[in-house]
């Protein structure tokens, strides 16, 4: 229990009352009203294309004539001169879904890191499970109570204390954050208050009060937690915010998302660890090729990402974005154009630190022979390596065991974008 | 700053056992959902009679209403939970006049079709037969030109992506989306309204004003409390592609009439259902080997209709070029429902099968489909007034020619070949019958009405009574009910309400009056579980780690805010009738507290949250004294103060409602709530405050 000090303008200590009985509401209000908290640090903006997204029509592996023998309908076709709806050539062998065209100057200015052929070792596939173990990090192992930004959290001292160390832009907690360290699920900032008009502020008072007084209840944690944290978002101001460098974000809940994870990081607060998702990739029937169902989806995914980088502006010194999926998809298109559940699949890393233009891992290759349960691509990269890299070189933790349990985790496995 | 000495021994005390209150706080902290045990009983092994009422009343039903309490005492709690499990014997008329006036509710899938058409997709069919109206044909042509640089090769109109699944969010709005048009919107719109038709989204929002009317209103609170569990368990998304014509006959045909009967029975039921077919991909899945069967012997009246429909289909008039590849090319097996089936509807993820297990289950639903899926040109049809095909669009029909009938192998059961339809109710005899499903469905129901984590030796028993009653819903409730476990003080407000059980009992306990509509849906979706809104068919989850979140909490705050303050549209609560008469004496103050406690809680709660309440009471006081008023108006009539500050369009108070839910359809839906609510009433903020509590949180 070392939740939240908190510092009088004064300079004097008075005490905590993260979890405090007996300080009267005043005070408490008085305190809270200089919480001091956050400041400059490394984030992690961790995002989940929940569906599993067709890694193979997101990072085309051109090279391979496999690809289009098995896919006679939804292949991305080579790159080839002005054919705007080819793959976009990054490295003579793996191409870009021409949605995402965005991505060109990030690739171009070496921002932009992708791990191909990376996943979960655990043949499930159920995108539950999946899911579930991709936000674990255990693979295979259901009873793991928390996840692993959260285990992150826990390993990890943070002596400003701050309120937003960790916020997910979702409606509920997902299983990635859920465990003993705080963090913060809220959909929209501006709704973070009490609304009850001319009166909120006393209307609050009541609910601080009597949140902070009943102990007996295990809800009353989170209830003081809430508070605190509405308080200090007042003086952040999110209904004010204005992209900056032209920064056009698209408008629906993902671009809303990253731009309130923009807004967080360039108000100081202390971010540390930000998470949203974007669903609608499970694309069994009429995935199209370079237009069509997911196309139209990677453009909302791949504009969002690229809005999100050009509004930090020098502040992608400091933040590294990741994105993941649960499962990769078959190699072999359906009977519906579609494509079914898979294994491997593909990930990428953007910030200004990221030793970008490059795709990492070994490439296994899609001859039928080289096929994972003959059907999907065979994994060379566990996704914990990628998390283990990240949480280890960019936020500082060293603490790999304990982050990924039951995981020989080790530098020597890092893939090296950082 | 100097602190005297005193004064620095006193703060030093203080730290200290401050310091020891952190470390308590700590253990408490590692558990962090925890059910709480009111003061009064901390000590006590058993509930008292009160307490047990309260709750058989909060988990066989949505709370109580004023006089539940008693009138449940009056006829004994045993008899009650009787009553309850035999709905069939309940009489109902005021729940079924509330949702009289839900045409959807009566309507068959196809005559929803016909009635509620996809815009864009009716306008394609009038379109091919050459009757459209010249206006509406201009503002299409515009609108398909506009959409084709907003989005090219956008799906056939009228069909959502066709699997929005596996993420949480409410579906958006495509760049192609027909109302972002504002000429083109209008021109539907007075279409229209000449012929009759109302707007897809209407469908969803009376269906989901149906489940909160029955669930406010209904004696039956048992059948929908299990209506809502098994709509969670058999998850169906609204936002995919047909499914929202689908559901209607979903609730009403495949799961209400099996909510409390054999579980076989329900499975079956949602195997069929077009809902689920259409979700999970089923509808779809066919043999790539068609040649296998001897398909013109095997047609059926229904097939031979889909083969007319095909043709048509196939018709370059009624379908642009760049539309689905012909159906020949579009063969072959999904594993999307036989997964699912087994991994989340019967088994459970380690319940025992196997990637080929999948295999061979999708094998024997193959031909497991819908009659015109997506309505077929129903809406057309009706408004030529051809009634010859239109009958029975988007009903369950089983196309012998799509089934793969060879032998399959199903858990180490051989399916021998031949078997056609039989195939797939065989694999589903297995799974009902299969240990693991008992063992699967007993976890989820001892969860739901017990505790977030039963015991594995409940759990069992639990499960032996399923099996030894064939999977009779009913007889495993009733186990679940006499049980220790579910009447024990561990089990009291053990389980933190999910959102649509929090909006229904704060309804409930104060009494006040619904129409359901989208006011209602729009908190129950902004404290995350929008209904029929869940992607992935885990359906939303039943334990606390899920709801409890500083976001959900603040929203739940609000919501009870904003119903105390009569800000929630189509909403009205009267407090008088929750408190009785005010007064802003000293004298009354404790009454009105208490009051408001017995009729919101039961009077059950801890003295931490009643001298709290009382304070924020006394604050109240010692700001409204000195004001204008004498002490004892706007007290008196919390109501009608809050009304004046109502939106001049707002409803009045009382059984008026403001029209039946949904009457402009999506646009209302789009709209945030209005939660700006000045709670300047004593009342009112303590009432609001209540439904705010930890303790209401819970059930």
């Amino acid at each position: 229990m070392n939740r939240r000090f908190f510092i009088q303008s004064s300079g004097v200590a008075l005490a905590s009352f993260g979890v405090s009985l007996s300080a009267p509401s005043f005070i408490q209000r008085a305190v809270l009203g200089n919480t001091v908290t956050g400041g400059r640090r490394k984030t992690l903006v961790a995002i989940f294309q929940r569906g599993a997204v067709d890694g193979l029509n997101m990072v085309v592996p051109f090279g391979e004539s496999s690809y289009y023998d098995l896919r006679p309908n939804i292949a991305v076709p080579k790159p080839a001169g002005t054919n705007a709806d080819a793959a976009i050539n990054l490295d003579g062998f793996f191409g870009l879904h021409p949605s995402f065209s965005a991505f060109k100057p990030l690739w171009d200015s070496k921002r932009l890191a992708i791990v191909h052929a990376v996943g979960s070792p655990d043949n499930t596939r159920s995108h539950f499970d999946a899911q579930d173990y991709m936000e674990s990090a255990t693979p295979g192992l259901k009873s793991t109570s928390d996840g692993w930004l959260n285990r992150y959290l826990q390993t990890k001292a943070d002596p400003e204390k701050s309120l937003f160390r960790a916020v997910s832009f979702t409606q509920t907690m997902p299983r990635v954050l859920q465990g003993k360290s705080p963090a913060i699920a809220v959909a929209n900032l501006a709704d973070f208050t009490i609304r009850a008009g001319s009166s909120s502020a006393k209307v609050q008072g009541g609910f601080e009060e009597i949140y902070a007084q009943n102990t007996g209840d295990s809800l009353a944690g989170m209830g003081r937690e809430t508070f605190e944290a509405v308080n200090y978002l007042k003086k952040v101001n999110p209904a004010q915010y204005k992209p900056e460098n032209g920064a056009q974000y698209p408008r629906n809940q993902f671009g809303n998302s990253l731009m309130q994870i923009a807004q967080l990081i360039k108000a100081g607060v202390g971010l540390e660890v930000a998470f949203t998702d974007i669903g609608g990739w499970d694309t069994h029937v009429n995935e199209g090729n370079s237009r069509g169902q997911l196309g139209n989806l990677l453009l909302t995914f791949s504009n969002g990402i690229a809005a999100f980088y050009q509004d930090l502006g020098a502040h992608m010194d400091d933040v590294v974005l990741l994105t993941m999926s649960e499962f990769g998809r078959t190699v072999r298109e359906n009977g519906n154009r579609g494509t079914d559940h898979g294994h491997a699949n593909a990930m990428f890393v953007v910030g200004n630190s990221v030793k970008g233009g490059k795709v990492y891992g070994q490439w296994p290759g899609l001859k039928s022979d080289q096929l994972y349960e003959g059907r999907d691509l065979a994994l060379t990269t566990d996704f914990r390596d990628v998390f283990g890299e990240i949480a280890n070189r960019h936020l500082g933790n060293n603490n790999l065991q304990t982050m990924f349990p039951g995981y020989a985790l080790s530098q020597s496995k890092f893939k090296n974008f950082l | 700053m100097r602190i005297s000495k005193k004064a620095f021994s006193f703060q030093l005390q203080w730290m200290r056992s401050l310091v020891a209150l952190l470390l308590v706080a700590g253990l408490i902290g590692g558990a962090l959902i925890r059910p709480a045990v009111s003061l009064a009983d901390a000590k006590s092994k058993k509930l008292t009679e009160e307490q047990r009422i309260i709750h058989v009343l909060n988990r066989l039903g949505f709370g109580a209403r004023p006089g539940d309490v008693e009138r449940v005492r009056a006829m004994g709690v045993d008899n009650y939970i009787n009553q309850q499990l035999n709905p069939e014997k309940i009489s109902d008329t005021v729940a079924e006049n509330k949702i009289r006036d839900l045409s959807v509710l009566s309507m068959s899938t196809a005559e929803l079709y016909e009635k509620f058409p996809q815009p864009g997709q009716l306008l394609k069919q009038l379109q091919a037969r050459g009757v459209i109206p010249d206006d509406l044909a201009e503002a299409r042509e515009n609108r398909v030109k506009g959409a084709k640089n907003a989005a090219p090769d956008q799906m056939p109109a009228g069909q959502m992506p066709n699997d929005q699944a596996k993420g949480n969010q409410p579906p958006q709005p495509s760049a192609g989306d027909p109302l972002n048009n504002e000429k083109y919107r209008a021109a539907i719109q007075e279409y229209y309204r000449q012929n009759g038709l109302q707007q897809p989204a209407r469908i969803i929002t009376e269906l989901q004003a149906s489940r909160i009317l029955r669930a406010v209103y209904s004696e039956r609170q048992l059948q929908e409390v299990m209506v809502d569990f098994w709509t969670n368990h058999f998850n169906v998304f609204a936002g995919k592609g047909a499914d929202r014509w689908l559901l209607p006959s979903y609730d009403r045909d495949t799961i209400r009439p099996n909510a409390l009967g054999k579980f076989s029975t329900l499975l079956e039921a949602t195997a069929k259902s077009p809902a689920m077919l259409f979700y999970l991909d089923n509808f779809q899945s066919v043999t790539p080997n068609p040649q296998r069967n001897n398909g013109p012997r095997r047609l059926g009246p229904l097939a031979e209709l889909t083969n007319q429909q095909r043709r048509r289909d196939q018709n370059p008039m009624a379908q642009p070029a760049n539309r689905q590849p012909p159906a020949q090319q579009r063969r072959g097996i999904n594993e999307n429902y036989a997964r699912e089936l087994m991994e989340l509807h019967t088994l459970g993820v380690d319940g025992g099968y196997t990637q080929k297990d999948v295999q061979e289950v999708a094998r024997c639903f193959t031909g497991w489909t819908i009659f015109q899926p997506r309505g077929g040109a129903a809406a057309a049809n009706y408004i030529m007034g051809n009634d010859a095909e239109r009958r029975n669009a988007g009903t369950f029909f089983f196309n012998a020619r799509a089934h793969d009938d060879g032998e399959k192998i199903v858990l180490g059961q051989k399916i021998p070949a031949g078997g056609g339809i039989n195939d797939g109710l065989k694999v589903l005899d297995i799974l009902a019958h299969h240990p693991s499903t008992a063992n699967f469905v007993a976890t989820k129901l001892a969860r739901h009405f017990v505790s977030d984590n039963p015991s594995p030796a409940f759990i069992d028993r639990i499960a032996a009574t399923f099996t030894k009653s064939d999977g009779d819903i009913r007889e495993t409730l009733r186990a679940i009910f006499m049980s220790p476990e579910f009447n024990s003080p561990e089990a009291y407000r053990s389980k933190i309400k999910r959102p649509f059980e929090l909006v229904v009992s704060a309804i409930r306990t104060l009494g006040a009056e619904t129409n359901g509509g989208p006011g209602t849906h729009q908190w129950i979706a902004r404290m995350g579980e929008p209904l029929y809104g869940f992607q992935t068919p885990n359906g939303y989850s039943d334990s606390a780690e899920s709801w409890v979140n500083t976001g959900g909490l603040l929203e739940r705050m609000n919501f009870g805010l904003a119903l105390a303050s009569n800000r929630v549209q189509g909403t009205r609560v009267n407090l008088s009738s929750v408190t009785g008469t005010v007064s802003r004496t000293e004298v009354d103050k404790a009454k009105v507290m208490d009051d408001s406690l017995r009729t919101i809680l039961g009077g059950d709660v801890s003295n931490a949250t009643r001298e709290a309440l009382l304070k924020q009471l006394d604050q109240e006081m010692v700001v409204s004294l000195p004001g204008p008023r004498t002490p004892m108006d706007g007290a008196r009539t919390p109501v009608d103060g809050d009304r004046a500050m109502a939106a001049p369009t707002g409803p009045p108070p009382g059984n008026q409602m403001d029209g039946p839910p949904g009457a402009d359809g999506p646009r209302r839906q789009q709209q945030r709530p209005r939660t700006e609510a000045n709670i300047n009433d004593p009342v009112t903020k303590v009432v609001g405050l209540i439904l705010g509590t930890p303790e209401f949180q819970r059930q």
